[in-house]
């Protein structure tokens, strides 16, 4: 037995050697193709398949490297010995129609699709494999035929659609190839977003005919196609009226749809796409389960905002805030945000009663953060002692800068100062610190403890009268001496004025900055009107005063900037 | 030393490197102002046009080379005080105590001081409506502040070459062939617009082609330099000025430009007892790659032949015996790194025995900066396109000096546009 068994195994040894030879063959083609050594990779691809003619992957490998040596006509002898080898391989018949299409024989290409049909008489694959070997050689009536031939000979009105709805696509035929298309689709959905992709290419004189044709059917598949085409062609709320006009109860094939329309709605920019793309999650957020409900509705309520609608905003908000089966920091995001649409629509009262109510269903920061933003709110409508109360008794730093604005804005200079020091550079974000900073430069030189008129000006940028703000800054600038802060109010109405292009009342408020009396101000107020000029294309204006402010304020931190400037001027640096 | 002069003093001391305090010095009324063109100085390229402009309202100046890098030494009028308060070029007041004690420094060391007498008249040779950014010299002029005017065919052709001191040629194809570029961006609108214009001078000066024109331009170039002109080229328009030279009654232009293709024996025909620099250079026979010879080291538009980019080195001269040189390489920095131009750099092999080498990359058979005398003129070329852009590519936003204020590469530049204001008894070498 002991004998017996060892001539078993020898044999099998023997038997199994070629097969591993054949394997390492293999692998090394491989490994040869990977390496870009495509004539070695070819050789070693013939060596297995002179062993097994009709080995797929050595002749798909073989296929694969002709291609960048420029021989794929060579695969014939290959080719002819696996189609006897194996004459019901479907790899083969495919790699053999592609040999005899890059050989140029298209007869030869015919009689392999028709012996494969005859095979395979209910598959599309040989008729898709013909048309596609043609239209690699760019014979597109070779295609044409071969894909007519596979539909008439399935007798199935659907038959390789999809590859007709491609080449009536090409051919122009935009109508065509959207019968085609609902066929493909209907029978295979996942050909959907090929659809779309290929008719939105349609040029716009044949949409409304396309538009029209889908209107007539009556479908999911063609309002589906409908509406994402719509979106596609600048319509974004056409398509998603096409779609919710037509979604079905189910609720499982509408999510589906919409979840679809909605994607192609995430790409859209325009204010437009914007509000369908908040419609269209608030439509999915009603057909969803709790969870997701809430998660949309907050998704929904943020683009409503963004997209400027905020009376959609607030009611996707208030019904999520109030709604008992929203998950807790769901509600909380709500009423934050709804906070802050009430704030930012300036109805303070109601933003105030809403925060009072979602009390600790906040966070503290997130407390803190919108008070501090209702004060500002109050402070944007002028009225000072709503603001105060907001803020309270708070002693941080952010309650402390907006302490000093209040002051500020009631001519409490002192007080404002004060405020605005104990606040220092920690308060809001690094435009915030700076815009205090610039604030206290302002109000330092200032030799008064009180100027309800420059509080009153400075109420009026902070409700964005930038018009206004100018005179009354000007007015209050007339008043006081240019070293003891008229200069920096005459300023920063200058900035103003620049800045709203208004260029004469700019350089005339410049000028009254500009002076010797204030040297703080001064180099910044001649840097600012020699940036006008240039701006004004004045050069030798922009020179004479870019110079005069290096000359007579050689120390200041401005120079090497005036300089640049000066170089531009002069046209000795390229403007970019 | 009383108190109250030490105190002075010292206040001055403080305010050295301070271009700021400029006009504050003159409180001091030190008679002269020494520019230090080493690191402290805060704006290199912009003391160049602090001399230039002094020298253009009459006064002297003198070049200190090898003391600081190639510092100035100028008297401290109002005028160049303001000038360089505004330019925010560093200046040193120096009385007159301490400016016999740095005389004595330059008399000990390998140093001199060159006057500098007189501000050159510079042209720069240019198709008239060609971008004020693309052309390093012109970019490095109009930083600086120095005064130029531009010339092209006609000018040179007329007789206004000969009003000026100092000429530029930059990236100008002297062998008419619009630097080879005619195939590879056919149809480019900036090329059609080079070829009609060229082709409309050639025609307007009664040449059959654009490639004769360009000769002829060459030759009357070389004339300019012969009678005393001093002559400054970067890029190609070094290698081709000496091509256009050489090919006398060669062809040497692809059809696309004459009508008839190179001659393909062009090599060995050319005469290059007429060139400036180069000799015995084997020619690129392919009219598609914009490569015109092996002169060129770094064939930048071959990618088979293209060398990448080191750093050259400047060399040393003796400024007592060889000023001219010293002058040309007056820099605070000694390695620099390399740039790219359609003439990157000129190899040896091809380089006449007469050229002074003023800066190669060691080990590499290219040098950068090259220098000679032709006539009673001299000529300096400069390879690469622009120092501070070392890619340079069509359509590359310009070069801002204003960030590069401290430039080794176009300090060289404006070493030669100050060279030819030296007192001519001090060049001789």
């Amino acid at each position: 037995m002991r004998r017996r068994l060892v001539v078993f195994a020898g044999a099998a040894l023997l038997a199994a050697a070629p097969l591993a030879g054949q394997q390492e063959s293999i692998s090394r083609a491989f490994e040869l193709e990977r390496r870009g050594e495509y004539g070695a990779a070819a050789d070693g691809y013939r060596a297995v398949l002179a062993a097994k003619p009709a080995d797929a992957a050595a002749l798909l490998g073989l296929e694969r490297v002709l291609v960048p040596l420029n021989r794929p006509g060579e695969l014939l002898p290959e080719v002819r010995a696996a189609l006897a080898a194996s004459p019901s391989s479907g790899v083969v018949y495919g790699v053999a129609l592609r040999a005899w299409a890059a050989a140029d024989e298209p007869d030869s290409m015919r009689a392999v699709a028709e012996r494969w049909a005859v095979l395979a008489p209910t598959e599309e694959t040989p008729y898709r494999e013909w048309g596609t070997a043609a239209l690699g050689r760019r014979d597109h009536a070779g295609a044409v035929e071969a894909y007519t031939m596979g539909r008439n000979r399935l007798k199935r009105p659907d038959a390789l659609a999809a590859e007709r709805a491609q080449l009536a696509v090409i051919d122009g035929d935009y109508a065509g190839g959207l019968r085609e298309w609902l066929a493909a689709v209907r029978r295979l959905p996942g050909y959907r977003l090929s659809a779309v992709g290929a008719m939105s290419q349609a040029p716009a004189g044949a949409r409304p005919e396309l538009l029209r044709a889908l209107s007539r059917e009556e479908d999911l598949v063609a309002r589906r196609m409908e509406a994402e085409l719509r979106v596609r062609w600048g319509d974004p709320m056409g398509g998603l009226q096409a779609l919710l006009q037509a979604l079905p109860e189910d609720r499982g094939p509408a999510l589906e749809a919409l979840r679809g329309l909605v994607d192609q709605l995430r790409t859209q920019q325009t204010l437009e796409g914007k509000l369908a793309l908040a419609r269209g999650l608030e439509a999915l957020a009603d057909r969803s389960s709790d969870a997701d409900r809430s998660r949309l509705r907050l998704e929904s309520a943020r683009i409503y905002t963004a997209a400027g609608d905020r009376d959609a905003a607030r009611r996707m908000l208030a019904g999520l805030a109030e709604d008992r089966t929203t998950p807790g920091p769901v509600a909380a995001g709500a009423s934050a945000a709804l906070v802050q649409v009430l704030i930012a629509e300036g109805h303070l009262d109601e933003a105030g009663r809403r925060l009072d109510k979602a009390g600790l269903a906040l966070s503290a920061d997130e407390r803190e953060d919108l008070r501090l933003r209702l004060v500002g709110g109050w402070l944007r409508e002028g009225d000072l002692a709503k603001a105060e109360a907001a803020l309270g008794a708070d002693s941080t730093v952010e309650a402390l800068a907006l302490g000093g604005k209040i002051r500020l804005f009631r001519g409490d200079i002192a007080g404002a100062l004060e405020h605005f020091r104990k606040a220092g550079p920690y308060a809001g974000d690094r435009q915030d610190a700076t815009s205090r900073t610039a604030l206290l430069a302002l109000l330092q030189p200032l030799d008064v403890d009180s100027l309800p008129p420059l509080g009153h000006a400075m109420l009026l940028l902070e409700q964005g009268d930038t018009t206004h703000a100018i005179g009354a800054l000007e007015d209050v600038s007339r008043g006081i001496l240019a070293g003891s802060g008229g200069a920096g109010i005459a300023f920063l109405a200058g900035r103003l004025a620049a800045a709203t292009g208004n260029g004469s009342d700019a350089e005339r408020l410049f000028r009254a900055a500009a002076v010797k009396d204030a040297p703080g101000t001064a180099p910044a107020a001649e840097l600012a009107l020699g940036e006008l000029y240039l701006a004004q294309d004045r050069p030798s204006d922009a020179i004479a005063q870019l110079e005069h402010l290096i000359l007579t304020y050689p120390e200041s931190a401005l120079v090497p900037q005036a300089r640049r400037r000066l170089d531009q001027a002069r046209g000795a640096v390229p403007k970019t | 030393m009383r108190r109250r002069d030490f105190l002075v003093r010292g206040g001055a001391g403080l305010l050295v490197l301070s271009p700021a305090a400029s006009l504050a010095r003159l409180r001091f009324t030190a008679p002269w102002l020494l520019v230090p063109m080493d690191e402290a100085q805060s704006d290199h390229l912009k003391a160049y046009g602090l001399a230039y402009r002094l020298l253009d309202r009459g006064g002297r100046a003198e070049w200190l080379l090898n003391y600081r890098s190639g510092s100035f030494l100028i008297p401290a009028d109002a005028a160049t005080a303001r000038d360089a308060a505004l330019n925010g070029v560093t200046t040193e007041p120096l009385d007159d105590g301490q400016v016999v004690q740095l005389r004595g420094e330059l008399q000990n060391g390998n140093m001199d001081a060159v006057p500098l007498e007189k501000a050159p008249k510079v042209a720069v040779y240019a198709p008239p409506n060609a971008a004020p950014w693309d052309d390093a010299v012109t970019m490095a002029l109009n930083y600086a502040g120095v005064k130029f005017e531009k010339v092209w065919d006609a000018e040179v052709l007329g007789s206004k070459l000969k009003t000026y001191d100092w000429l530029h040629l930059h990236h100008e194809d002297f062998t008419g062939q619009y630097s080879k570029f005619f195939l590879n961006y056919s149809g480019s609108a900036w090329l059609l617009e080079m070829v009609e214009r060229n082709r409309a001078m050639a025609r307007q000066l009664g040449f059959p082609s654009v490639p004769v024109e360009k000769r002829a331009v060459a030759s009357a170039i070389a004339q300019y330099v012969d009678r005393g002109g001093f002559l400054f080229a970067m890029c190609t328009a070094t290698e081709t000025l000496d091509l256009a030279l050489a090919a006398n009654g060669v062809d040497i232009a692809a059809a696309y430009a004459d009508g008839t293709p190179m001659d393909p024996d062009a090599s060995a025909k050319m005469h290059w007892d007429e060139t400036f620099a180069f000799q015995h250079a084997e020619l690129e026979l392919s009219p598609t790659v914009p490569v015109y010879s092996d002169i060129d080291g770094h064939q930048v538009n071959s990618a088979e032949r293209r060398q990448p980019l080191g750093s050259f080195t400047l060399f040393n001269f003796s400024a007592k015996i060889d000023p001219v040189a010293t002058m040309l390489v007056q820099n605070h920095r000694q390695v620099i790194p390399d740039f790219y131009g359609l003439t990157t750099s000129f190899t040896r092999k091809t380089l006449k025995p007469s050229v002074t080498v003023l800066a190669d990359e060691p080990g590499a058979p290219w040098v950068k900066y090259i220098h000679g005398e032709h006539g009673q003129g001299t000529w300096t070329f400069f390879g690469g396109h622009d120092p501070e852009d070392p890619q340079h590519q069509i359509g590359d936003l310009p070069t801002d000096l204003s960030l590069h204020p401290h430039s080794p590469g176009y300090r060289l530049i404006l070493n030669n546009v100050l060279f030819p204001a030296a007192k001519k008894k001090e060049l001789k070498t």
